[in-house]
Formats: C-alpha cells, structure tokens, sequence
C-alpha cells in the first residue's frame, strides 16, 4: 500500500522538484538581465571649448589642420595684424597730440603765475583747469593706446585647452567676427562616460559605485566608477501655456516607459592603445562592489 | 549580460545564443534521457523538459558571466 503511493508520487514529486529549481533559474535570470543596473544607452562625452576670436578680421594665416592635438596656448590662427598695427600707430600719434597740447597748456599756466599781478585771477585758474584737462585727455590718450595694443594681441588666436581641434578649420580669407565661434576644441582631459539609466534601476546605482564600460566595437573593456548622478531631468509632460498656467500632458497609465537619468562615470582604467572619441557608443554596467549588494 | 554580438551590423544580445545554445543541448539531453527510460519517472513531460531548458539556460548564464 505504501510502496505503491510512492510509486504514484514518485513522479509528480520529481517533476515537481525539478519545476522549482527551473523557477529559481528563471528569477534569477530575470534579476540578472532586467533589474541589474546596466544599460546600452550610454556615451562617451567630452567638454567641448568654442573658439571665438576677441577682434573682426580677415585671417592671415592658419597654424594647425584638422583633428591636430593642440597644447594649452599653441597659436590656432592670426588676424588681419596690420589693421590693428595701424590703428595702434593711430592711438600713438594721437596720444603724442594730446602731450604736445598739455606741453603747452602747462607752458602758459607757468607763465600765468608768474604774472600774477597783471592777470586776471580768473585767467590763472582758467589755465590751471586747461592743464588739468589735458592731464585727463593724456591719460585717456594712452588708454587708447593700451586698447589698440590689447587688440593688436588678440589678433593671434591661441588655445585655451589641451586638446583636440575639430574638423571645422577656419581657412586663410575667412573673415571672423567679434564673438562668433569659428572653431571647436574637444577639452583632452575632460573625457568621461554618461550613462543614462533607466529610472526604475536607479535605487540600485550609488555614487563611487565601480563600473565597467563596454564600447561598441572594442574588444577590451574600460573601468571607472560612478563620479555623480544627474539631479534632474526635464518633465516631458508638463509645459507653461501662454497664460502661464500649468499644461499638463493627459498621459495613458497603464504602458509607461522609465525615463532615462544621466550618471556621470569617471574613467579610471583605458586601454593605452583606445581612442577616446566622443560620442561613440557605451554599453555601461555598475559592478556590485564587495558590501554593496543591492 | 552586457555582450552583444554583430551580424552584417545588427547587434543581438549575447542572451540569444545561448538560448539557441542551450535549445540545442536541451535537445540532445531529451533525447539522452528518453534512451535511458528517465521519463518513465516523469509525471509531466513537456513540463520536465522545459524546466531542463531554463535550468541549462541559467547554467550557461553563469558560465559566461562577465561576458
């Protein structure tokens, strides 16, 4: 009687052992590849340095090419010189007028005072402002000078940063103006990883975490860590309408994708012979250091 | 978990060959396993073998951890 209800159980308590082994496989792949903190939306990035020339003018000549590493002050490009020469002659010749006319004003006020008893009282101060006004027209003379000078400086254009020019040179004739970027440099020390994670595996990312960076093509892996998170992402479903009220988008609840939140990741080991270029394809994945285990 | 593979330039997730992979030796273990007369002490057989499957799955998962 027993041996046969074991018979008949045999099977279903075999299957059944197998079934609950097959369930915690499942979990734990799905754990593995849905709610570890990992993403395929990530990017290298780098500080990117618009270059702007401080003067207008034609450039007259181009230091470097296209892609070239550029150190810290290396000279990109210089503008048109001889115009600011020339108005650098200019504010001189004018300062040298503005002295010769104070040379003169000083002349008579001396001789002013030294006629006190047959001038007038009022002609004595009347000479001694003049002088007073060509002091000040002196001094801004020479600013003017220092101005031109300034100017006849900035027409050699320099880098700001150690780095990489992009491919967007300008070309001998070009004309530049004041304040229009004409070329961007990508900053070399400031490359880094963002990875944008998915927000529902947020709780599972901490700062200082250690983090492995696969790049889309590379055989051989990059390590960094988790330098900070993103405090903030815009609210896609709300606006200001024009009355200034809240818009509020009427979203569907029941399909809802997690938004991405940006973390920062800091490199911390790069294969010598990597390229860094960013904006190239990162697969990011935040290794669960020892004591961390989420 | 992170590895993907190329073909021609699409990209799939490392996880489909091992799927491919361990269809493929859950196969082969079904057959093994009906030559040795194990489904005899089966209760379900379809439910056994796809419990085989999910358990060579999660086997190869481990293996290639890190990948």
């Amino acid at each position: 009687m027993m041996k046969k209800l074991i018979g008949k159980a045999g099977p279903v308590v075999l299957t059944l052992i197998v079934v609950v082994a097959a369930v915690l496989v499942g979990r734990y792949l799905w754990d593995y590849y849905t709610n570890a903190p990992w993403t395929r939306d990530g990017h290298i990035r780098a500080d990117v340095v618009q270059i702007a020339p401080d003067v207008s003018g034609l450039i007259t000549e181009v230091k470097v090419s296209d892609n070239q590493l550029v150190k810290r002050g290396q000279v990109l490009f210089v503008i048109d010189r001889a115009r600011y020469a020339l108005a650098l002659k200019q504010a001189e010749a004018a300062l040298a007028q503005q002295n010769a006319g104070l040379l003169q004003a000083k002349r008579e006020a001396a001789r002013n005072r030294g006629l006190s008893d047959l001038v007038s009282k009022e002609n004595i101060e009347q000479s001694e402002a003049r002088v007073q006004q060509d002091e000040a027209s002196v001094a801004a003379a020479t600013t003017a000078v220092e101005v031109a000078r300034l100017n006849l400086q900035r027409t050699v254009v320099s880098s700001p940063v150690d780095g990489y020019l992009n491919d967007r040179t300008p070309r001998v004739g070009d004309y530049v103006s004041t304040g229009k970027p004409v070329l961007s440099m990508v900053d070399a020390h400031s490359f880094h990883v963002d990875g944008y994670f998915e927000e529902t595996k947020m709780n599972r990312v901490r700062v200082n975490q250690p983090v492995e960076i696969q790049i889309m093509g590379e055989t051989h892996k990059l390590r960094g860590h988790v330098q900070s998170i993103a405090a903030g992402i815009e609210d896609r479903d709300r606006s200001n309408g024009a009355t200034l009220l809240p818009n509020v988008n009427p979203t569907f609840n029941w399909v809802r994708l997690a938004q991405r939140i940006p973390v920062r990741i800091t490199l911390d080991e790069v294969p010598a012979d990597f390229r860094m270029i960013a904006g190239r394809t990162a697969t990011v994945a935040v290794v669960a250091g020892k004591g961390e285990q989420p | 978990m992170i590895g993907e593979i190329e073909i021609y330039g699409v990209y799939f997730p490392s996880l489909l060959i091992l799927m491919v992979l361990a269809f493929g030796v859950t196969a082969g273990l079904r057959i093994l396993l009906g030559q040795l007369g194990f489904y005899k002490l089966v209760w379900h057989r379809s439910l056994m073998n796809f419990a085989l499957y999910v358990i060579v799955l999660g086997g190869f998962v481990v293996l290639t951890r890190g990948w």
